[in-house]
């Protein structure tokens, strides 16, 4: 058996008297490739952000290879226990955004490199060498010394997921990849991201696009109003599903 | 117009730019630290702090910055043996050191709005990927928030600066002999208004240019990001397989 690389166990999430998580469970084995399909609304985006602590849980437990982060309450709800400990997961679970979100202020490989040398202390010489090996992934090496302002959407996804790359991540959370991109660009970022769920990096993607989840990751989960309505292999979901609700919302993103 | 005083009147007003220099300079030093620190603690979310800052801010932006002066100056004169008491008396009997207080309490007040605005325009996205890659509180703010911020606020801190060398000219009041203390002091002897003040003007005038171009410089320096693409060093190199078609 595989190892468990991030388990969420019963998570529930309220912002103010919107109850958006009611209790959630996920667990990924290294290697999974889990597609998070929803409505807009459904919770998946929350439920990602709170693997990283970008939304700290109400309740319940996220734990990432083998380490659970620890939560306290207090009067102003609950938080990490352990600030210290919070970075150091997030430094394992590298994330990549909806807008991208590179720092406008730093060249690609600077993007890249940043999180490497100034969080993980890894030596610069090799940092480098491995962010333009990195950017030389994803198909923009030449773009290395240009700023976020100057590539395309695309080309800054791209740059995204190599500076998510560069920390060596344990996990890979993708919030809607492809859903700032206009039509033609969404084709590059997927296929960078086939190539590394067919490399076995360990990868949770919320996404719209059907065609990835079916094709390529090996578990879907729909989330419908804070809950897991069905999940399963994505070969048996789609040909067959189970819920009626999954059956209308696949046949809506056709 | 007579060009041989000018002259000569140059020369006398030349003398002062030091000490406009050194006023402008420490207390604009001074002063963005001391609003760095007004900006944060408007932003902190703490109520206590966000309104003691606000305060702050208020009564100094609200008030002549040559009646602040008047005030530390021949207003806490009054309380002498209260101050020397305390053992502040030889910081507040000298002019110089009451100008580059009440000059930086006053910048203070300015700038801590100004870096405020830069703060806060600081896209939310670009923190968060900050936070999800691990960063410390501090490294966040050094590293990302604040060099952002930065690059924001420079125009209207620029601005803050022209203010304040011109705003040491009201040091000549509390007897500094700065560019218009000795272009008064010129006046009274020569009673020729126009031609010293003229070149007083001038010399301020020098003075902001050179600074404009140097906000300028710094300006461009701090926004590769805003020109165009620099030219493709490499030739296009073809996408790698995986890339292209999977």
């Amino acid at each position: 058996m595989t190892d468990v690389a991030v388990s969420v166990r019963n998570l529930r999430k309220s912002f103010g008297a919107l109850e958006v998580l009611k209790g959630v469970s996920l667990e990924a084995r290294e290697g999974d490739v889990i597609s998070i399909l929803g409505a807009s609304g459904s919770g998946k985006s929350t439920m990602l952000r709170c693997i990283n602590m970008l939304e700290i849980p109400d309740d319940g437990e996220v734990t990432i290879g083998g380490e659970t982060i620890a939560l306290k309450k207090t009067r102003r709800g609950v938080q990490p226990a352990d600030g210290r400990q919070v970075d150091r997961i997030r430094s394992e679970v590298a994330m990549v955004f909806q807008s991208f979100n590179l720092w406008s202020h730093m060249t690609i490989l600077e993007n890249v490199i940043e999180a490497p040398i100034h969080v993980q202390g890894r030596d610069k010489a090799v940092a480098h060498d491995e962010g333009m090996a990195l950017l030389e992934k994803v198909g923009i090496a030449d773009k290395a010394k240009h700023y976020p302002s100057h590539l395309s959407g695309g080309q800054q996804q791209r740059a995204a997921i190599a500076r998510a790359l560069a920390m060596r991540p344990r996990v890979m959370l993708f919030d809607e990849p492809t859903s700032a991109l206009d039509p033609e660009l969404v084709g590059e970022v997927l296929r960078v991201m086939r190539s590394l769920a067919e490399e076995g990096r360990t990868m949770l993607v919320v996404t719209h696009e059907m065609g990835f989840a079916r094709d390529v990751s090996n578990r879907v989960m729909y989330l419908h109003q804070g809950v897991v309505e069905c999940e399963g292999e994505p070969q048996a979901m789609f040909a067959n599903p189970e819920s009626e609700r999954f059956r209308q919302f696949i046949s809506s993103h056709r | 117009m007579d060009l041989a005083f000018m002259g000569r009147t140059f020369l006398t007003l030349i003398e002062g730019v030091p000490l406009l220099l050194e006023l402008a300079g420490l207390s604009l030093t001074i002063g963005a630290a001391f609003a760095l620190l007004l900006a944060t603690m408007r932003l902190s979310g703490v109520a206590v702090l966000d309104w003691t800052a606000q305060s702050y801010i208020f009564v100094f932006r609200g008030t002549p910055l040559l009646v602040q002066i008047f005030l530390i100056y021949y207003g806490l004169g009054q309380f002498r043996p209260a101050l020397q008491d305390i053992g502040l008396w030889w910081f507040f009997r000298e002019p110089f050191y009451c100008a580059v207080f009440a000059l930086t309490l006053n910048t203070a007040a300015y700038a801590a709005e100004i870096f405020r605005g830069g703060l806060l325009s600081v896209p939310h996205g670009q923190i968060e990927a900050a936070k999800a890659c691990g960063m410390s509180r501090l490294q966040r703010f050094r590293r990302i928030t604040l060099p952002i911020a930065v690059r924001q606020a420079l125009p209207a801190y620029g601005n803050e600066i022209i203010l304040m060398v011109k705003a040491t000219s009201l040091a000549s009041v509390i007897t500094l002999m700065e560019v218009t203390g000795l272009a008064h002091r010129l006046i009274a002897q020569s009673f020729r208004a126009v031609e010293v003040f003229v070149v007083a003007g001038a010399i301020y005038l020098f003075i902001n240019f050179v600074v404009t171009r140097v906000i300028l410089a710094v300006e461009w320096r701090l926004s590769p990001h805003l020109r165009r693409a620099p030219d493709v060093e490499a030739p296009m190199k073809p996408a790698p397989a995986h890339a292209r078609g999977a």
